[in-house]
């Protein structure tokens, strides 16, 4: 059986049986190991199995995490080992034989830089637990909308259904702009799995409630878009 | 429109084997890239699997269509994943696919995995498809931040792949075009090491493709070249009468 054990200071705070594959360590409450301390970032690392072994990840924590003293982006765990998160010392005991070996195998696998998956097993549940968290999720079930305030335009509202969205004077511009002084492409809008991004083509000043966009922008609901002379309002809806 | 594209696909200085595959299909405004993974060279067996099954299966349905692609690609999932479960020696294959298909001024874009499509438009480039990993799927419900993502030891794990299971969810978007139009696809050998503004500076930099292929890959080289690297820079053209006339006389653009 494989346990953590979590404490403060020499004092055992809790118990945590492992029984599943993935287990998130963080400040937030969305994490199965929640640690109330100011020391550990929102979401600071997880403990997870690949293969026959459990490995500990950093997840770029501002403070970092500690296998057993040393500072580790992610080192394999065996029995007995003591992961250090802000002052909080989790000690891995495992009663498993593949707790005691040194786990070389699993090194070979960690870090790659070249593709790879992983057991469907543990990504099934690394996928479930990032689901959970769906409510901060803002695409794929809602909808972009923009809505003309001012300017010259060929229609006074457009939904933002294709991928890219562009607004300029170009045929193919969904959002097309009037005039003999409107440029080609003025503003590009990118649906992605993330949200919407806004960005400006063609070296055009982009504006989103006043100020000036440089690179890319994620559209929040009523964010006020300003470019090439037409204003006009975004909204997200169900 | 009319597309004019070169494809280059180099095998890194790290592998011993390039597991990439890709096709330019001019006739049938098709354009494809794969990235294989899996033991005993079953990972090229996989890719080459991908592309073969989904030109086949265009070439016989003809007209370009969102739900064509993506049906294309499902029965190449399924192909694959029978494949590595009868062979022993590929199981376990499995590859990523994205697909684009240019209809009119319609465009069509399918993809599971990590390959990368991108947009050039207006002096801008965009990602016009969104990594299957586990790491952005993160980013996207707001776990994880891109600069976390970017430093991540588990970036190419992937959330989605052709192979793996007898059935695939396949992201599909469309997109109108218009001339001037140029698309980058590209396997994560190359988009690891080079970033947007270096691909936008590198395929805006010259009119012809095969030269910005070239420098891509070779600029991924100098860089250590740890996977295998593909990539595909693609021009769209309005179809004109100098076009029509060369096919007529049989020109064929490489």
């Amino acid at each position: 059986m494989t346990k953590i054990i979590l404490k403060f200071k020499d004092k055992v705070l809790k118990e945590i049986p492992v029984e599943k594959e993935l287990i998130t360590v963080g400040r937030k409450a969305d994490n199965d190991i929640e640690i109330d301390n100011l020391a550990v970032s929102g979401h600071h690392a997880r403990i997870f199995k690949m293969e026959d072994w459990f490995l500990v990840e950093d997840l770029n924590s501002l403070n970092g995490t500690f296998v057993n003293g040393k500072m580790i982006q992610e080192s394999p765990l065996k029995n007995g080992d003591e992961i250090l998160i802000g002052k909080h010392v989790l000690k891995f005991i495992s009663s498993d034989v593949f707790g005691s070996k040194e786990p070389e195998a699993v090194l070979k696998k960690g870090p790659v830089s070249e593709t790879m998956v992983i057991d469907s097993k543990v990504q099934q549940e690394m996928l479930a637990q990032i689901s959970k968290d769906r409510s901060i999720s803002s695409s794929g079930e809602v909808m972009g909308r923009v809505t003309i305030l001012e300017g010259s335009t060929d229609q006074k509202e457009y939904d933002l259904t294709e991928r890219m969205t562009s607004i300029g004077k170009e045929s193919s511009a969904k959002i097309r702009l009037k005039g003999f002084f409107a440029p080609k492409f003025a503003a590009f809008v990118n649906r992605s799995k993330e949200g919407y991004f806004i960005s400006s083509a063609s070296g055009k000043e982009l504006r989103v409630n006043g100020a000036v966009v440089l690179g890319k922008y994620r559209l929040q609901d009523g964010d006020i878009i300003q470019v090439a002379g037409i204003k006009m309002d975004f909204s997200l809806k169900e | 429109m009319r597309v004019i594209a070169h494809g280059k696909t180099d095998k890194g200085l790290v592998r011993k084997e390039n597991e990439d595959t890709f096709c330019i299909e001019e006739d049938l405004g098709l354009l494809a890239i794969a990235d294989g993974m899996g033991g005993h060279a079953s990972g090229e067996v996989a890719s080459k699997m991908a592309i073969e099954i989904l030109k086949e299966f265009l070439e016989k349905e003809g007209q370009a269509l969102p739900e064509r692609l993506s049906s294309g690609i499902k029965l190449a999932n399924r192909t694959i994943y029978e494949a590595a479960q009868s062979q022993s020696q590929l199981n376990g294959m499995g590859t990523t696919l994205t697909a684009l298909q240019l209809d009119g001024n319609k465009l069509s874009i399918a993809h599971v995995g990590d390959s990368r499509a991108y947009l050039i438009r207006g002096g801008v480039i965009e990602q016009i498809t969104d990594d299957h990993t586990i790491v952005s799927e993160q980013v996207a419900r707001g776990m994880m931040t891109k600069e976390e993502a970017a430093r991540s030891g588990m970036r190419s794990i992937l959330s989605r792949t052709l192979g793996i299971a007898s059935e695939v969810e396949v992201d599909m978007e469309e997109l109108t075009v218009s001339e001037g139009d140029r698309f980058v696809l590209c396997s994560d050998g190359l988009s690891e090491l080079i970033s947007e503004d270096e691909i936008l500076y590198e395929v805006h930099s010259t009119k012809r493709p095969n030269l910005a292929c070239d420098e891509l890959v070779n600029l991924a080289n100098q860089r250590g070249g740890q996977d295998n690297v593909t990539v595909i820079v693609a021009h769209l053209h309005r179809e004109n009468l100098l076009f029509r006339l060369l096919g007529i006389l049989g020109w064929k653009r490489r």
